[in-house]
């Protein structure tokens, strides 16, 4: 019923790093919420439930907690409701969730040939019988990766996770979709060994899809906790890159570069499920003293807040990718990865890695600006509303959760090595080659990548020397005794006001109007001219929101299909009875053609003659007139 | 060792000497006259003995980030290629540790463009976010297909082996990595036709308007911490795209490459006097233009083999 393999343990582990801190900082927020008992029945079996749905042995088991899980997190993004953008939210998520559902239904149904309760081990040999096993992996996709928030089934991450409360959020975005790659993982290595080169190459390029498309939405989002939902799916993209990528290396056979890969990909997970929950963490305190998502009231709360915009700001930098963090190290052993295609004969194959590296590349400095952007204009500069100037530091238990995560974010940037030595435990279980030894070979102060001339980081070094630096400068400043003086910012002779600084719409404007022809903005522009000068104007308002494409053109689409099916079902179950009794004639006269048509004899002065006869019949008696 | 440690304080010293040989090579090319080598220098010492103002909207980033922007850049100069031959040299930092290490200075420097509440900051950090999310792709590509020419992901190491054994088999993607190698060279450092460092006006400003509430002692840092840019993007530049003159005397070859260094600010400066500064929203254009080279570099070399 249950198991405790490697996989498994190390992520109860990842689950409990990401819970215990957020615990603490829920326990804080507690007083918030009006129906206490609601939100913490459902939050605690949610963190139960997700635990539940990796320590699974069978299929049976696997489904119901998974089931409770969103079931869980459903109702937890209805703890308080004030909007009505927050039940709408929650019934996208329902839908999605279930929609995911379904397809792992449908997948464990054939892999179990009807038994739900028997193990992982003995689907493998029902699922090598089975016929089509493409079909296997795209209902794995399907079912996985709409919990996971890859492109295009990541329509409901900006909406469902700034609807619920903060540390949900941050359980959500930093456990939840994680519990989704441990589905990949398990049924993948598990029951759907060994993958034809496609699958790889399909997972590379959802991946390289989601991690562009999330971090470009993420620029153009005003709010916070939409913003971080969207890099979620970038991160995700970034999973899968390495996924894929060691996918591809496994079906090539070369052993070594698929698990260092794969390395790469827990590796990450890990980070990401470290810096983005400290981050929604983070966005939902400020959101707790402003009492808004806005990013645009916000500003200078890093005088106020000071333990919030520190462990941000580490969070910041360690998502952006920047050396020495976490999340650098990761994204660098996914780079790494990538270039060993340089290893790979297939000519054709090799020559599109590089547009991978390219999308990752991009990813990367796409993020940069995006958390300039989060961090600059939320914490930095002057407050831009009452709202942020009446903020001061949240309780104890708050900054104790995120305390304790900043530490989680801190000891995987340290402690590399350790958690290196667990993720390659786990690729020996599942049967991959250990490879411990070949990416820390002299000792555990620089990381190899494993490739022909790959190359080295030493990641303590860099933040030794990072920080060494820094303070040997600061303290060379201290002993200077340089003269200072307080003065305003220069305004060009006007004073200096929250009004006179960049705004956030501002500050992504460059990259949105390069980006225009994916974003299609609605643009505002309302100006109020003095006496008909077209530069002097007493008021102006400028608003531009950003509907995602895959939004608009898939599902609106799919909806708008629905809505003309369902318009012509209400029609023809609203006629009168004559018509009824003219469509029984009309179905009739067809049968009787058709059957003259098809298996009597056919000629085509006929076949014209009767169609033109249904037409018209069909026309006058059930059409009707146009009113 | 000693050899190691020499080299890179004399490259940091020649670093502001550098841009103010572009400024005087300017000057003359525009038949003025030339301010001296040394102004550089002059500055920053004048810019010690200030009093520092520090602007009362600003938080504890203003206080911290100059010297954050500053150590990157300089722990980065410890990874360069070797400029004579027997010098020690960290061999085995990669494109991508680099291009992060100068991302983490820009990332405190938009920061601080922020953090003074003033709009010429905000302006600032928002183009240069724009610029470097364009010029990050290019840069990792270029300098990886040097180093898979070079045969070591290590950058110190892959100027080496450029040095003793010139893969002349990938002339071709040799040279489309140096075109678009020289393009971000332009576009990091925020010369024309890019950014124009000289100017005071607001429309065309970037890399200025950042730093433009600093005075005194972190001026003079942030002012450092750009000339030490153009230092280690040169150099990346020379001992990658120019790579022979190590196996001389220490002497010898370190005035070798001290001319080529020279030999870049030259091609800056002519580029500078020649051009008009693009249009903000023409720069993708430029920097599309260094992404294709870079691509076409990795496929040339993967269509030809190793």
């Amino acid at each position: 019923m249950f198991q405790f393999d490697t996989l498994s343990i190390v992520f109860v582990f990842l689950i409990l790093l990401g819970s215990v801190p957020n615990v603490f900082y829920s326990s804080g927020y507690l007083a918030h919420i009006e129906r206490k008992l609601h939100y913490q029945v459902h939050y605690f079996s949610f963190i139960g439930s997700m635990i539940g749905v990796v320590l699974s042995g069978n299929a049976l088991v696997f489904l119901i907690f998974w089931e409770l899980m969103s079931l869980t997190s459903w109702q937890l993004i209805l703890t308080e409701v004030k909007e009505k953008s927050t039940i709408e939210a929650a019934r996208f998520y329902f839908i999605m969730t279930h929609f995911g559902f379904v397809f792992l239904l449908l997948l464990f149904l054939i892999v179990t040939d009807g038994d739900l309760g028997i193990g992982f081990a003995s689907m493998k040999s029902i699922a090598s019988s089975f016929a089509y096993p493409t079909l296997l992996f795209f209902f794995a996709i399907l079912g996985f990766l709409s919990k996971a928030g890859a492109v295009p089934l990541h329509v409901w991450l900006p909406y469902a996770h700034p609807s619920a409360p903060s540390p949900v959020s941050a359980l959500m975005s930093g456990v939840m979709l994680k519990v989704a790659i441990y589905g990949l993982f398990r049924l993948l290595f598990d029951v759907l060994y060994p993958w034809p080169l496609e699958w790889g190459i399909v997972i590379l390029v959802i991946g390289a899809l989601s991690s562009l498309i999330g971090v470009l939405y993420a620029l153009s989002e005003h709010d916070i906790k939409a913003l971080l939902a969207n890099h979620s799916i970038e991160n995700i993209g970034i999973i899968l890159i390495g996924f894929g990528m060691g996918m591809i290396f496994d079906t090539l056979g070369l052993k070594v570069l698929s698990s260092f890969a794969f390395i790469a990909t827990l590796f990450h997970t890990f980070n990401h499920m470290s810096f983005k929950s400290l981050l929604f963490m983070g966005a939902g305190s400020v959101l707790h003293q402003t009492h808004t998502k806005n990013i645009e009231k916000y500003g200078g709360l890093i005088k106020s807040m000071p333990v919030t915009a520190l462990t941000f700001l580490l969070a910041s930098i360690s998502i952006s990718a920047l050396p020495p963090t976490n999340g650098f190290l990761s994204e660098w052993m996914i780079f790494q990865s990538m270039l060993g295609s340089s290893h790979i004969d297939n000519t054709s194959l090799k020559l599109a890695i590089p547009f991978a590296i390219f999308a990752l590349a991009m990813t990367g400095g796409l993020a940069i600006a995006c958390f300039v952007k989060a961090y600059g204009i939320t914490f930095l500069g002057l407050h831009r509303s009452t709202n942020a100037k009446h903020a001061h530091e949240v309780n104890f238990m708050m900054k104790s959760g995120m305390v304790l995560m900043a530490l989680v974010v801190i000891s995987l940037m340290l402690f590399t090595p350790f958690y290196i030595s667990w993720f390659d435990k786990v690729l020996v279980g599942l049967g991959m080659d250990s490879i411990y030894a070949q990416i820390f070979p002299h000792g555990m102060w620089n990381l190899h990548s494993v490739g022909m001339h790959g190359g080295v980081v030493s990641p303590i070094i860099l933040l030794v020397s990072l920080v060494g630096l820094s303070a040997f400068m600061m303290f060379g400043y201290k002993v200077l005794k340089v003269k200072e003086r307080v003065h305003n910012t220069w305004g060009c002779g006007y004073k200096t006001s929250a009004k006179t600084q960049y705004t956030a719409t501002g500050f992504a404007g460059p990259i949105r109007r390069f980006f225009n022809w994916l974003y299609k903005p609605d643009e505002h522009f309302i100006k109020q001219t003095i006496a008909g000068h077209e530069s002097k104007f007493s008021s102006s308002n400028y608003e531009v929101h950003v509907k995602p494409l895959f939004e608009r053109s898939l599902y609106e689409s799919v909806a708008k299909i629905a809505n003309i099916i369902s318009y012509w079902v209400y029609r023809f179950a609203h006629f009168e009875q004559t018509r009824y009794a003219a469509m029984i004639f009309n179905l009739m006269i067809l049968v009787l053609f058709s059957y003259r048509v098809f298996a009597h004899e056919f000629s085509w002065a006929t076949f014209v003659l009767e169609g033109v006869v249904m037409i018209i019949s069909i026309k006058v008696l059930i059409i009707g007139d146009k009113k | 060792m000693i050899l190691y440690f020499i080299t890179i304080i004399s490259l940091v010293l020649l670093a502001p000497i550098l841009l103010s040989f572009i400024k005087a090579l300017k000057m003359v090319l525009l038949f003025k006259k030339p301010i001296s080598l040394l102004q550089g220098y002059r500055n920053f010492s004048k810019l010690m003995q200030k009093e520092t103002i520090i602007s009362s909207e600003t938080s504890s980033i203003t206080r911290y980030a100059p010297f954050l922007v500053l150590s990157p850049l300089l722990v980065t100069m410890f990874f360069l290629p070797p400029v004579l031959k027997g010098a020690y040299y960290v061999s085995f930092v990669d494109a991508f540790t680099i291009t992060g290490l100068i991302s983490l200075s820009t990332f405190f420097l938009m920061l601080l463009g922020l953090d003074s509440a003033s709009a010429f900051g905000g302006m600032g950090s928002s183009r240069e976010a724009f610029i470097s999310a364009l010029v990050e792709p290019a840069m990792v590509l270029t300098v990886f297909s040097v180093s898979m020419m070079a045969g070591d992901m290590g950058v110190g190491q892959a100027g080496v082996n450029l040095a003793h054994n010139f893969p002349t088999k990938h002339m071709s993607s040799f040279l489309f990595a140096a075109i678009s190698f020289f393009i971000l060279l332009i576009a990091e450092n925020g010369r024309i036709p890019v950014d124009n460092p000289e100017t005071h006006l607001e429309l065309t400003m970037v890399h200025e308007a950042m730093i433009l509430d600093l005075s005194g002692v972190y001026l003079a840092i942030i002012e450092m911490a750009s000339s030490i840019k153009f230092v280690i993007f040169s150099s990346l530049f020379v001992s990658l795209f120019i790579p022979f003159g190590l196996e001389y005397s220490p002497l010898v070859a370190i005035l070798i490459f001290i001319a080529k260094l020279f030999g870049v600010a030259i091609a800056v400066a002519i580029v500078e006097v020649n051009m008009a500064k693009l249009r903000l929203f023409k720069i993708p254009n430029l920097l599309g233009i260094s992404i294709v080279f870079a691509f076409l570099s990795l496929i040339t070399f993967y269509v030809l083999g190793y």
